[in-house]
């Protein structure tokens, strides 16, 4: 594949975990459609939310140049923001595929919009964005292949004329060790194919030096930085050195793999719902978007009592759970916890107005 | 028959027979053996989930539950939520005919939208005593709303 310079939009196709086989089929049968389509290159790579930092399929779609479309088993939100946690960015572009019962209907009046911008107020946003545009497409939004395809080809004939090739092989040649590594990105028949005889238990050699590298599952917070106020609520809460500060002295998850599996304690006390656990069980904790048409209302804390506890209890209790496990003492309220000025209801709570009485 | 109480949420009346118990968890139990309740939602529950289209349990029939205890999970379009027993106490059977299709909640969640048979280890709510805490509840949830919009 030579570099040339046509407008190719590069479809990632992020994995499910495990081997579901009615998301591997969906997974299969859009590479496979994408594969005949001019304009497109389509990869498959492992779940995007655990490749580690250095994983090859995570350095692959760092290396795609002009525009991207990533694809997971994901919220939008949450494929958007472990992507920029990874230094893959670009102005986020609509998607009319969505999980939300409604598409969103702003329209971009001003047409060229270089400058979108989801940022909440007090939101710090994100750093050195490219201007090439990156769109996030939940695999739930649907289960039929053709809507994912429709919506690709939309995108792909919308697309600004941007001279820039799909992904830039040579520069890796030239110098990335890591090359060989990547070239299989380049091939997804030959990944498609390898990935059926894996599942078959029929890999050849050939097929397992293909495949990617495995990946674990992982747990660790993901940060919204269009919603991140950079209070440090989180990183004085969080006493098992999760967070720390870059060199602007922005909140940063520092030490992924020091956080607690199943906990989501500093998502819970993050008073802008900023940090986001991709696979916790509650949709505003995974990052279903904080807007009345996507999110479905955790009526939890109603049927389990009115007694029940806030977001700050459960956030104390959860935390102290994993001290406890750790060897350490519990330490309740005391550390970490500032004095809110708001009622401590679950926030998910809040939606219940969407319901219009 | 007693007329049913009613609860306005807004402008919606949700209406508690007189004829049976009731759970702050926002259920109704109906005596239909000794000491046996059949439980259901109330019409509190149906209005905030709305249409249910999933409905799971995740304990066996004739569990022995705590108060607070997860038994299952419901979806709605608009809504998920765990759900819980009306106290502790032992479930014994789960309606058969929610198992195939759990839109019978909505249709009749009196009646034959029922949820489980329940033998609760306490004494249920009188229709009156869960009327007054829906006041206090429902309040506290429109406090929050107001309280986070005005934040927003």
């Amino acid at each position: 594949m030579s570099a040339s310079a046509t407008n190719t939009l590069t479809v990632v196709i992020s994995q499910a975990q495990g081997r579901n086989p009615a998301k591997r089929r969906l997974e299969d049968d859009l590479a496979q459609a994408l594969l005949a389509e001019p304009g497109i290159s389509v990869t498959l790579v492992p779940h995007l939310y655990d490749m580690s930092q250095n994983h090859s399929g995570l350095q692959f779609v760092r290396e795609v140049r002009g525009e991207l479309l990533v694809l997971g088993w994901l919220y939008e939100r949450a494929i958007r923001w472990t992507l920029d946690r990874a230094g893959v960015r670009g102005r986020l572009a609509e998607t009319l595929l969505r999980t939300a019962d409604e598409t969103a209907d702003e329209d971009d009046e001003d047409g060229d919009d270089s400058d979108h911008d989801d940022r909440q107020p007090g939101g710090i946003g994100s750093v050195d964005v490219p201007d090439r545009a990156l769109w996030c497409i939940d695999f739930r939004a649907s289960d039929k292949c053709e809507d994912f395809v429709t919506e690709i080809r939309r995108i792909r004939d919308a697309g600004q004329q941007v001279d820039v090739a799909g992904f830039d092989l040579l520069s890796w040649i030239g110098g990335n060790p890591s090359a060989d590594q990547l070239q299989r990105y380049l091939q997804p028949e030959r990944l498609l194919d390898a990935r059926r005889n894996s599942d078959g238990g029929a890999a050849s050699l050939e097929d397992r030096a293909l495949l990617p590298e495995d990946t674990g599952r992982r747990w660790y917070p993901v940060i919204d930085y269009s919603r991140c106020t950079n209070c440090m609520e989180c990183i004085d809460f969080c006493l098992f050195g999760v967070y720390g500060v870059d060199a602007l002295d922005r909140i940063l998850v520092e030490q992924q793999d020091n956080c607690k599996k199943g906990c989501p304690a500093c998502s819970r006390v993050c008073p802008a719902n900023a940090i986001i656990f991709p696979h916790h069980k509650t949709a505003a904790i995974a990052g279903a978007d904080g807007e009345v048409s996507g999110l479905k209302i955790d009526l939890t804390k109603l049927f389990g009592g009115d007694e029940g506890e806030s977001a700050i209890e459960m956030a104390v209790k959860e935390r102290d759970r994993e001290l406890i496990l750790d060897g350490r003492d519990a330490v309740g309220m005391s550390v970490g916890v500032r004095q809110r000025h708001r009622e401590q209801m679950d926030q998910l709570l809040a939606d219940l107005d969407a319901l219009q009485f | 028959m007693q007329q049913p109480f009613v609860f306005m949420m807004g402008q919606y009346e949700a209406q508690m027979p007189a004829d049976r118990m009731y759970s702050k968890r926002h259920l109704w139990l109906q005596s239909c053996g000794p000491q046996i309740y059949r439980v259901g939602f109330t019409a509190y529950s149906v209005r905030l989930l709305q249409d249910v289209y999933f409905l799971e349990w995740s304990v066996d029939e004739g569990a022995v539950v705590r108060d607070r205890q997860e038994i299952g999970e419901v979806e709605s379009a608009k809504a998920v939520s765990s759900m819980f027993p009306p106290s502790a106490g032992t479930i014994l059977r789960f309606n058969p005919s929610l198992l195939r299709d759990p839109s019978g909640i909505n249709a009749d969640n009196y009646g034959s939208g029922w949820l489980y048979e329940f033998r609760p280890d306490g004494e249920p709510l009188t229709a009156e005593q869960y009327l007054e805490h829906l006041r206090t509840a429902w309040e506290d949830a429109q406090r929050t709303i107001k309280g986070q919009m005005n934040e927003g």
